[in-house]
């Protein structure tokens, strides 16, 4: 399995937001997380890429425990590419340096021309990420989430501000990157957009 | 609305420079020193003299400056009203929050002095105006996340602490100056009068250090889910934040040791005292950030965790003398190890 989650409980701001989650991810495999607002999606998440962490279970990402021992820590979080709901790194880093510092923290390549090409990351590569729109800012995020590419992707709300065109590369996008493989995790209510994914949903309560 | 707007802001940005004039101008004019004629007579007779003063006050000013000739409250021009009333209140506020430097002119040269600030504030408006041309950015492929961090920090600082890294500036000019006046006042030579400068900036270079730190922190802070969800250790974004700090409060002394040597003459000491207390009281800032870096309350336990390090630095350099710097700077580092 690419993700297992086992009995993952996360608290936040004095309460339990997802109490017992358990969820895998094989290979090759798109999967949608589905639920109403508030109900811990982007809390699922936030835990799965090593931001949050759980105060019970645990979560697995390419055999590595995402918070486990230092070293197995750096190797799950090698294998992920995490594009938040927010998409809002630095604001006064270039979309150029955004890639170059998730490059060089997952020792790989800058984004390659298929890449800079289906999200057109190359207008972005020298404005401000608080200059950018929100679908440019998503695009950035997008972008380094791709980087490697990671044996997992994890996105939460990928579609929101992008335009048709962009939407439509994303679509493709994430289809290759399953189809190479590897898989993805991605928070949605768009329901046609998971439709086109392929994905499998996994609700939350 | 456009006094609470611009000029409220503004001000707090005085509010910084206020101080540091304060400080040097109790030195400079206290009851058995000299009189602000003496200064501006200085000033106008000797060159050297004047540009240092002038220089001086444009980059503690032209920051704060900013804030009222290129408002980022610009949406309040779309408002109706009429904009002779915000061009005057900004006019007058330009001319009012330069207080030390009209009080110095016009206590020292009366009608004359008010001709020389009204000038002055003319240069002021047009450098706070001034945008530099923007660089074409550089993308160094960083190979490790450290070094790329580092870098970030290095950037973040050029792109949003620049008005505070000028003002820093001409305050460590200001402290440098009060640390130089202090020793040459005292007859202070040696190991002495090098422990009395150190001692002396290690509290007035504070307000310089502080805006570009309160940078840093944010970049720390800002950087967070990034570094967690790229498996960033925490010990490389602790070396980058304190790298930043660092650089700064070296700067900052560096500037401060420049302008004690002008006024006090050379001395060895300056330099290894005053850089060892600066290296120490930034460990220590350094330590603050870190161990209240999710506080909603940081920034203010930021300030007195400098003022904490500062105090602590200026007992050992009372207690133990020159080797106090050493001890300033072992209690920093315990500090901030013990932080992580």
């Amino acid at each position: 399995m690419t993700l297992v989650v086992d009995a993952v409980s996360v608290r936040r701001g004095g309460r339990v937001v997802i109490d017992g989650v358990t969820l895998e991810v094989a290979a090759g495999e798109v999967v949608g997380v589905v639920g109403k607002n508030g109900c811990g999606k982007s809390t699922l998440l936030l835990a799965i890429a090593g931001v949050i962490a759980p105060r019970a279970g645990r979560i697995t990402i390419a055999d590595a425990a995402v918070w486990g021992s230092h070293r197995e820590r750096l190797r799950a979080r090698r294998a992920l590419g995490y594009c938040p709901e927010a998409a809002d790194p630095p604001g006064f880093l270039l979309g150029g340096e955004l890639w170059g510092l998730v490059a060089a923290t997952r020792g790989c390549a800058p984004p390659d021309a298929a890449l800079r090409d289906a999200l057109g990351l190359d207008e972005l590569r020298e404005v401000p990420i608080e200059r950018m729109s929100l679908g440019q800012r998503r695009r950035a995020c997008l972008g380094a989430a791709f980087l490697g590419p990671p044996a997992l992707l994890v996105l939460d709300e990928p579609d929101n501000g992008l335009d048709v065109r962009r939407l439509v590369a994303l679509v493709a996008l994430i289809r290759a990157h399953a189809a190479a493989g590897r898989a993805c995790l991605c928070a949605s209510h768009d329901a046609a957009l998971l439709d086109q994914l392929g994905a499998r949903r996994f609700a939350m309560a | 609305m456009w006094s609470r707007a611009v000029v409220v802001p503004a001000s707090r940005r005085a509010d910084a420079v206020w101080l540091g004039c304060a400080v040097v101008g109790a030195l400079i004019f206290g009851p058995t020193a000299m009189h602000p004629s003496d200064l501006t007579q200085l000033a106008l007779h000797d060159p050297g003299t004047g540009v240092v003063l002038g220089v001086t006050w444009l980059l503690l000013f032209v920051p704060t400056a900013r804030v009222i000739v290129r408002p980022q409250a610009a949406y309040l021009a779309s408002l109706p009203g009429d904009p002779r009333a915000a061009w005057l209140v900004g006019a007058l506020a330009l001319i009012v929050l330069q207080l030390p430097w009209l009080a110095l002119w016009v206590l020292g040269e009366g009608a004359l002095g008010a001709a020389i600030v009204l000038a002055t504030t003319l240069v002021v408006a047009g450098l706070a105006r001034w945008q530099p041309p923007r660089l074409r950015p550089t993308f160094p492929a960083w190979r490790r996340p450290g070094p790329a961090l580092r870098a970030i920090h290095r950037r973040a600082l050029g792109r949003r602490a620049g008005d505070a890294l000028v003002r820093g500036a001409g305050l460590a000019v200001l402290a440098g100056a009060a640390a130089g006046l202090m020793v040459r006042n005292n007859h202070a030579t040696g190991e002495p009068a090098g422990v009395l400068a150190a001692s002396v900036m290690a509290i007035l270079l504070m307000p310089a250090q502080i805006g570009p730190a309160l940078v840093t922190l944010a970049v720390h802070r800002d950087t967070a889910w990034l570094a967690a969800a790229s498996g960033i250790p925490r010990g490389a974004r602790i070396t980058a934040l304190t790298h930043a700090v660092i650089a700064v409060h070296l700067a900052a002394t560096a500037i401060a040791i420049a302008a004690a040597m002008v006024i006090a003459g050379a001395n060895p000491w300056f330099v290894p005292v005053a850089l060892g207390t600066s290296l120490g009281t930034g460990l220590g800032e350094a330590r603050a950030m870190l161990v209240h870096e999710t506080s909603p309350t940081v920034a203010a336990r930021v300030v007195i965790g400098a003022i904490v390090s500062a105090v602590i630095a200026v007992v050992c350099l009372a207690v133990l003398g020159a080797s106090g710097a050493g001890a300033s700077l072992a209690i920093g580092a315990a500090a901030l190890l013990v932080a992580r």
